[in-house]
């Protein structure tokens, strides 16, 4: 992030205002690792479910995942990966964009993002579960 | 820029540190913006799992559009694309974890761990569409 100003005319607190959190900035960091972490296995889990059901038909592919452990399985991998993709576009959008009002809707537009493909994932699995 | 930030007209031209078109690309760099590149890939490969569940959630006729698409030569290609940037990325992951218990951080590990990485991502991804194509 690029950050240009004048020493002389600027006070130091003006320089560093609105560009983030002195307090709680390593939020991110943590859970950035405690995510990664827990999407090692579930990877794992997930595409092994996935291998399992290739070729299947409708049927079979809908009552495997309305069952509890697939169904517990894909949400969790989704949203573990949905919060760790979140926070991972987020340190792109600020690598890479140097105008301020293009990076502010960036990054409202991938929470925005996150948030429906988080809710329609959640959606369709307990449609599938319970309907 | 623009915003709240302040450049004086007067600001004199700054020694730049150098950029990457300067280096002769270098293995660890590679595998550093492989790692970027295939986690912006998965964002994007989300919309799929979503399209995916929504429709098997639907009905058979949405479920057999999807599978469709998927079933083309471009949809294949895709879904290839999509395993290897996933083991790719999980790859990846294991050596950030490695490097954040301050391991392999020196020559010749990180160099070990960056071969690792691409070749573990090729070799998975091989191994599970081999035994997604033997189950079926």
């Amino acid at each position: 992030m690029t950050t240009s100003f004048d020493t002389a005319t600027v006070t130091p607190r003006k320089s560093v205002r609105y560009l983030g959190s002195a307090r709680s900035g390593t939020i991110d960091n943590k859970l950035m690792r405690l995510t990664s972490l827990a999407l090692m296995p579930l990877t794992i889990f997930f595409v092994w479910l996935l291998v399992s059901l290739n070729g299947k038909d409708y049927f079979t592919i809908r009552d495997t995942i309305a069952q509890p452990i697939p169904a517990l399985v894909i949400l969790v991998f989704m949203l573990a990966s949905i919060r760790h993709m979140q926070i991972g576009m987020v340190s792109i959008i600020v690598d890479y964009t140097h105008n301020r009002h293009m990076k502010e809707f960036l990054l409202y537009a991938n929470t925005i993002f996150s948030f429906i493909i988080g809710c329609a994932i959640v959606f369709a699995v307990l449609r599938i579960s319970f309907v | 820029m623009t915003g709240l930030t302040n450049t004086a007209p007067s600001a004199k031209a700054r020694p730049l540190s150098p950029h990457l078109g300067i280096y002769k690309p270098m293995l660890t760099m590679m595998m550093s913006i492989a790692h970027r590149i295939t986690g912006a890939g998965l964002y994007l490969g989300t919309i799929l799992v979503a399209w995916w569940l929504l429709a098997l959630s639907t009905d058979v006729a949405a479920f057999s559009t999807y599978m469709a698409v998927q079933n083309s030569w471009i949809g294949q290609l895709i879904l290839l694309g999509f395993t290897w940037a996933l083991c790719h990325h999980l790859m990846g992951g294991v050596r950030h974890f490695i490097w954040d218990l301050g391991y392999g951080m020196d020559h010749p590990e990180r160099e070990y761990l960056a071969i690792g990485t691409l070749a573990g991502g090729v070799i998975l991804t091989a191994l599970i569409w081999l035994i997604a194509w033997l189950v079926k």
